[in-house]
């Protein structure tokens, strides 16, 4: 609460969350969070806690799915990875971010 | 789409398994704290610092809990959700007050539901037949607006209209002897045409309805029973069909029996086809009523016109007195409620709605006044930043509990009520009517619920949004100051009013049914009791069986210890006379349509109805003597004013007159032997009729009344006396419909009465009502101002003192609702007029009843909260604050 921290558009973060999963395989919501730290560099402050919404959403849209596990510290966590869905709708993310940035790339290019 | 189902469906269920998946989440986050902990530790830093790190990294974690439930709930359902239970939670610590206001809006509205229930059976709904704005009764039409029975041979005509009717029917009234299957008995029941069910579009239940054959000369005799007939008498026998109805001692084969519901209703309880012998086919004798079913595609005014083209067609074959006459259709639906029963329903409904506008204002006055004293907790949640929007919604919902709770109560109150009600009101509803909880009935009471919970939740809600909350956070917990005691305080004047307009309207009422009571039915009732005897065509078959059975009757019932005198009618008074025939005066063009009564010669001596000219019906008026007839005073006073004819007594006439049995009737000239005075053949409220009255003996009928003037104070001590005379001259005949003229007159005041109390009843709830708000708003203020009065008393002011100034402040709000109240009742008994009986809307007496009932609630509702004020110890109440 004390560094004013980027806030990551909800739609931004599912598409790291998704990417990292498709990666790394399964993950538990610790490994996720420090995944899109580290790639991220210094590019992104993220309140690591922000991850745990952003999860339940994408498991309520059908396109990451848990399974309880067992962490480093011996504790009960849950693993979340790509659904069939979810593989999908990550191509589908891409696409669309690829779109974006072109479509912006050409305004920014634009001279006349 | 699919995925937007099942999303919803995620976020549903994540409502219900809140508990599980806030653990899992602390788990999680546990969990991961401990990781990023350990991480940081093993990147070097001191595990104390570790843990603040972890920590900041993280993020807010109550925050974050909140966006979760968030994003995977639906917030506002939550809301909702939670608002509603400690709605719930909130009524359960006030029982008292809970109780209070659902009792009241259970009554408001379920009286209400009942009321609708009523006016939607009897005026709203669809006749419960198939299509049944097709359904019509056809008339002959003298003008514009009388409608007239029609006679054999054009009935005939318009059924072999088919390009405009489906189906046409005759629907006569009969009565029958009946014996088999239990105590002899009269039944009532139809003379129909074979179609008359088709009509209808109704099939019978068990069997079936008529062939097309079975009203045709030479046809079998059968019958179809009513459902309600089939149970009382023939035990729901599942062989009915092979049984018989002997009726009148002629057997009828059973047919079909009608399936439960509307025709169970009617008075009729079996159906006949009637068969029309050949001297009944001609156009003189105008007896039939006439029903039909339109084609599909046909309008009315098609049908009218048709109609309208036929009758020309049959003007050569029509009376020349008929020129001007007419044929029409007309909605079935139109003839089935009277005007009467119109006006009383609808006055019924205005008066229930305004007791559930009292109601409602009753329970808002209850809640801002647990508004008020709430104030300071809103204040406090408003500044830890609940926005007003949620402390509406929550203040709204919490009405919406009451209502809701209300409303629940109210339908067990509308079911009750129609379930003791309905059997009272249905001699005077339409058979039509189904009094039922039915889908529109719920939507009504749905609606209803909602309008209640928005009247009652916007005042509190508003309350609170407008006022400046943080200003109670600092003052005591007065609610007495301010605009929410003018608010509570309008409210109460309105509740005033509306109550006076109520009372006023049930004092009219009362008024008016004094008025009728007192009425001069111009017969006497004491000591009279009366019976019907139809005698069966096939045992008395020519008029001259009829009049010897009279003589009989007359010579045994005479003798019969404590009678003093018997006589026979066709009708008796204030049951109406059913007929009506020409009388025309030669000369004159024009022609009068009195009523036509048949009485005996003993008549007038034991009704005490006087002759005031010529001379009344004599034993020498007989069948072989030169005809007579009397008329009454209205009758001569229209000769009078029409013809200039005054004296009527002596002079000819010429009259129209239906034959016996099925016999075509002879008219001719006959005598006006004389004029009597009045009697009320009629309702005690409708006009006085014009009638003739010939004598039984020359006009004979199978169907007569009999009348016995008796010296004991109880005439029904007679009655087995006067059976067994009747049975004596032929043990097949029944007496039926034995009653007082007593019993008669009261039957004539209950369509009145009925109302009248219901109304009575209404008011005084109303009252009521207006009376509990007066208190709870004085009893309030009471409490506010008890520092006040602790004070006042102190510095000397006597309790009667005190006693007064708040009796003076409830006379105030209850003199100020009075003029309103009095404003509106000028306006609205207006619209009462036509339901008034020799009562004028602004009736000075009424009012006054009205108002001096209305200030009398008003002081004893202030009354206990006054007495209560003046004994307050001053002591103890300055010592509390």
């Amino acid at each position: 609460m004390n560094d004013p921290k980027t806030d990551v558009p909800y739609g931004t973060l599912d598409l790291l969350i998704l990417k990292s999963l498709d990666t790394l395989g399964p993950m538990h919501g610790y490994r996720i969070a420090r995944r899109i730290e580290q790639v991220a560099d210094n590019l992104l402050q993220l309140n690591q806690g922000s991850i745990y919404p952003a999860l339940i959403r994408l498991e309520q849209q059908g396109w990451i799915s848990t399974e309880w596990g067992v962490s480093e510290t011996k504790r009960k966590v849950k693993f979340y990875s790509l659904t069939k869905a979810g593989v999908k709708q990550l191509k589908v993310e891409i696409a669309n971010w690829e779109n974006t940035t072109a479509l912006v790339a050409r305004f920014l290019e634009a001279k006349s | 789409m699919i995925n937007v189902l099942r999303v919803i469906g995620q976020h549903l269920l994540a409502l219900t398994r809140k508990k599980r998946l806030d653990n899992e989440l602390d788990g999680e986050v546990e969990a991961h704290l401990e990781l990023l902990e350990q991480d940081l530790i093993a990147a070097g830093m001191a595990p104390a610092e570790a843990r603040m790190a972890a920590l900041r990294n993280f993020g807010g974690i109550e925050q974050m809990k909140e966006i979760h439930r968030e994003v995977r709930g639906y917030p506002w359902i939550e809301g909702f959700v939670r608002d509603f239970r400690y709605g719930l939670i909130s009524l359960k610590q006030q029982p008292g007050f809970a109780t209070v206001a659902i009792a009241v809006l259970a009554l408001g509205i379920g009286a209400n539901t009942a009321m609708f229930s009523i006016i939607d059976a009897v005026l709203w709904k669809p006749l419960p037949f198939p299509d049944p704005d097709r359904i019509v009764r056809v008339w002959e039409t003298p003008d514009a607006t009388i409608r007239n029975s029609t006679s054999t041979l054009t009935f005939l005509d318009w059924k072999h209209l088919d390009t405009v009717f489906d189906a046409v029917s005759v629907d006569e009234r009969t009565t029958a002897a009946i014996t088999t299957g239990g105590v002899p008995e009269r039944l009532s029941g139809s003379l129909v045409s074979a179609d008359y069910f088709k009509v209808f579009g109704v099939q019978a239940g068990i069997g079936r309805t008529f062939t097309p054959l079975e009203d045709q000369p030479g046809s079998a005799p059968v019958v179809v029973l009513s459902n309600a007939l089939w149970k009382s008498r023939f035990a729901s026998d599942p062989d009915i069909l092979n049984r018989e109805l002997v009726l009148d001692g002629e057997a009828n084969r059973i047919v079909g029996v009608m399936p439960a519901g509307v025709f169970d209703r009617e008075t009729a309880r079996y159906w006949k086809p009637l068969i029309f012998a050949p001297e009944q086919m001609t156009r003189g004798s105008h007896w039939l009523d006439v029903i039909g079913r339109l084609r599909p595609g046909v309008s009315l005014e098609e049908a009218r016109a048709r109609l309208t083209v036929l009758r020309a067609s049959l003007a050569p074959q029509m009376a020349a007195f008929k020129k001007n006459w007419g044929f029409t259709a007309e909605p079935f639906e139109q003839r089935l409620v009277g005007d009467n029963m119109r006006r009383a329903v609808y006055l019924g409904f205005a008066a229930v709605l305004m007791v559930l506008l009292i109601a409602c204002s009753n329970v808002a006055n209850l809640l801002l006044t647990k508004g008020a004293a709430r104030r300071k907790e809103m204040a406090l949640r408003a500044a830890l930043g609940a926005s007003r929007g949620r402390l509406v919604a929550q203040l709204l919902v919490e009405a919406w509990v009451l209502c809701l709770l209300g409303s629940a109560a109210g339908l067990a109150v509308a079911y009750l009520l129609l379930q003791t009600a309905g059997p009272v009101l249905a001699p005077y509803l339409p058979f039509t009517a189904e009094l039922r909880l039915d889908w529109r009935v719920l939507s009504f009471a749905a609606a209803a619920a909602v309008g209640t919970s928005l009247l009652v939740g916007v005042l509190p809600a508003l309350q609170t949004s407008f006022s400046r909350l943080t200003e109670f956070l600092n003052q005591g917990s007065r609610g007495s100051s301010g605009s929410s005691a003018m608010l509570r305080r309008t409210i109460v004047v309105g509740e005033v009013a509306l109550s006076l307009v109520l009372l006023c309207g049930a004092s009219l009422l009362f008024r008016s049914l004094v008025n009728l009571q007192r009425v001069d039915a111009g017969v006497r009732i004491e000591n009279v009791i009366t019976a019907s005897i139809d005698l069966p065509l096939t045992k008395y078959p020519t008029a001259d069986s009829a009049t010897s059975f009279y003589r009989s009757v007359i010579d045994r019932v005479q003798a019969v210890p404590g009678v003093e005198r018997a006589a026979l009618s066709q009708d008796l008074p204030l049951e109406g006379v059913h007929g009506g025939e020409l009388f025309g005066i030669p000369g004159q063009s024009e022609i009068l349509t009195p009523r036509f009564k048949r009485i005996d010669a003993q008549y007038l001596a034991a009704l005490d109805i006087p002759v005031i000219a010529g001379r009344g019906i004599t034993d020498h008026d007989r069948a072989d003597s030169p005809r007579v007839v009397l008329i009454n005073e209205e009758l001569a006073r229209a000769l009078a004013t029409k013809f200039g004819i005054h004296g009527p007594a002596g002079r000819m006439a010429s009259i129209s007159s239906p034959g016996y049995g099925k016999q075509e009737g002879r008219g001719g000239m006959i005598q006006i032997a004389g004029v009597i005075r009045n009697e009320r053949t009629g309702d005690l409220n409708a006009p006085l009729q014009l009638v003739m009255y010939v004598p039984l003996a020359q006009y004979p009928r199978t169907d007569v009344k009999l009348i016995a003037r008796t010296t004991l104070q109880d005439p029904s001590g007679v009655v087995s006396a006067i059976r067994e005379a009747v049975r004596q001259i032929d043990p097949n005949l029944p007496l039926a419909d034995v009653k007082t003229m007593k019993q008669i007159k009261q039957q004539s005041l209950s369509s009145t009465e009925q109302p009248t109390w219901l109304i009575g009843c209404f008011a005084a709830i109303a009252a009521l009502l207006a009376a509990l708000g007066l208190y709870g708003v004085i009893a309030h203020s009471v409490v506010q101002q008890r520092k006040e009065i602790g004070i006042r008393m102190a510095l000397g002011a006597s309790s009667r003192v005190v006693l007064s100034q708040i009796l003076s402040t409830a006379l105030k709000l209850t003199l100020t609702g009075l003029m309103i109240g009095m404003l509106g009742s000028f306006a609205i008994t207006r619209l009462m007029k036509t339901v008034l009986f020799e009562v004028s809307p602004l009736d000075p007496y009424s009012i006054a009843i009205a108002s001096i009932s209305m200030i009398t609630i008003g002081v004893l509702a202030g009354l206990i909260p006054a007495s209560r004020a003046s004994r307050v110890d001053p002591v103890t109440t300055l010592r509390a604050e």
